[in-house]
């Protein structure tokens, strides 16, 4: 996003609702760290800017920089994907699509959630750690539309210094790689220049518990008390 | 929308924010799914304890002027519908109307684990798959302190800033602006209505007390 100087009155109302905090104050008026800037429009939607002085330019619209919009946006589809929001449907649907079933665990890794940002570098780091591993990347991932080379884990180099809102990485394991993959991954996060948010999706047992959240407890990540469940109400169910 | 499951709060103050989704899926039910969707959104709107609705493709939420009407009418091959409450009693409501309804189109629910399970014996369901949260890992020590994030994680896609979030509550510590006005403010950049403006009321409440208490004491 950009900032008309001509028509900016700095009385910076726009720069409180940047998600980032990218928006300062030059010269007695308001302009964009357009290095740090992820391209939501926030600040634009926010209508607080009496002279319309918001826009955004039209480089932002164009590669590698236009991804910064869709990873951000939630109202920007994700090209390929046909959907907005972080462009994935991971366990909503899982009733009907069966993309995790028994005796397997859907991983997401949501990069630079809560609040902070990621450029795409964070990401890769963590994809040559999986790579090298005997997981499962999951393909309809918007995320997966940038990998460049899927064996060696990188990204197009092109994007490695974008920076979004948030980005997921998504993966499935068997149920009995779980221990290692989480003792494995743990050191890889703690040194991440972002923060991640991490999420691991799992069948109900037939007895309509998860069995899953003793061994994460164990593992020293326990699983938070509340979480996103899917009512097993969406047909023809995939009951596998 | 995939970060409801990382909403940031205790046990207690999560008794009172259960998130709701109705999701197609573009490889399964999207085509065709308006009425369906529509049907969903009639039960969802009867509810009195709903706080807000919205959806990414409505660019805003109820909160932020989203017209039940007129949104009803963009939800032709949509991703879904969502919402949120602010008690259980509700989630169990819809859940026994939406079973009876059967739409077909699957439904999330976002809140405490055990609560959740319990409503859907309950009312006959068996809850299908759990999308667990892990917490935050990384660099943390940039993260602003948990009421914030409280505030901050009930937007499913980081609309609604610590910035923005830090600014409302000085506001209202300040006796500048009412908690319910804040929350309003707060909501408006979140098109999904998954923010829980009773909730952050509340939140923001603790915060007017504590400062009222600090300046007469």
């Amino acid at each position: 996003m950009r900032i008309d100087p001509d028509k900016c009155m700095g009385c910076m109302e726009c720069a409180d609702f940047c998600p980032v905090d990218c928006i300062l104050e030059r010269d007695g008026g308001a302009y964009i760290d357009e290095d740090e800037c992820v391209e939501c429009g926030v600040c634009a939607r926010a209508g607080v800017c009496p002279n319309e002085a918001i826009y955004m330019p039209e480089e932002a619209t164009q590669w590698p920089r236009v991804i910064r919009a869709q990873y951000s946006d939630p109202g920007v589809q994700h090209p390929a994907m046909n959907q907005g929001g972080r462009g994935t449907e991971e366990m909503k649907t899982n009733d009907v699509t069966g993309r995790f079933r028994r005796g397997e665990f859907g991983m997401a890794f949501e990069f630079g959630r809560p609040g902070v940002g990621t450029r795409m570098t964070e990401i890769e780091k963590v994809l040559k750690v999986l790579v090298a591993m005997d997981v499962e990347l999951e393909q309809n991932n918007p995320v997966f539309l940038l990998v460049d080379d899927v064996k060696a884990g990188t990204l197009k180099p092109e994007v490695l210094r974008e920076k979004v809102l948030s980005a997921i990485l998504e993966f499935k394991i068997r149920d009995e790689q779980l221990e290692a993959v989480v003792k494995k991954l743990q050191p890889v996060l703690a040194e991440l220049d972002t923060v991640v948010s991490w999420g691991l999706a799992t069948r109900f047992a037939e007895d309509g518990t998860l069995p899953v959240r003793a061994r994460l407890q164990a593992l020293g990540v326990p699983a938070r008390s509340n979480a996103k469940i899917n009512m097993g109400m969406g047909r023809p169910i995939v009951e596998a | 929308m995939s970060h409801a499951l990382h909403r940031h709060g205790t046990v207690e103050q999560l008794q009172n924010d259960y998130t709701f989704y109705a999701r197609t899926s573009r490889y399964v039910n999207r085509e065709g799914c308006g009425p369906k969707l529509r049907k969903i959104l009639s039960i969802v709107l009867e509810e009195k304890s709903l706080v807000n609705f919205g959806s990414s493709h409505s660019g805003k939420s109820y909160e932020a002027g989203l017209n039940p009407e007129e949104y009803a009418t963009t939800l032709d091959k949509a991703y879904g519908v969502a919402g949120c409450f602010s008690d259980k009693e509700a989630v169990r409501s819809i859940l026994k109307k939406l079973k009876e309804a059967d739409t077909g189109i699957s439904i999330v629910i976002s809140g405490l684990i055990d609560e959740v399970v319990k409503i859907a014996k309950d009312v006959g369901l068996k809850p299908h798959t759990a999308f667990l949260s892990l917490g935050v890992h990384g660099k943390r020590a940039v993260l602003p302190e948990d009421r914030v994030l409280e505030i901050t994680t009930m937007c499913g896609h980081h609309q609604v800033g610590t910035r923005l979030t830090k600014a409302v509550v000085e506001r209202v510590k300040a006796g500048k602006m009412t908690p319910e006005a804040g929350s309003h403010l707060l909501a408006q950049p979140c098109p999904c209505g998954i923010f829980n403006t009773r909730r952050s009321t509340a939140i923001l409440a603790s915060y007017r007390k504590e400062a009222s208490a600090g300046s007469v004491g």
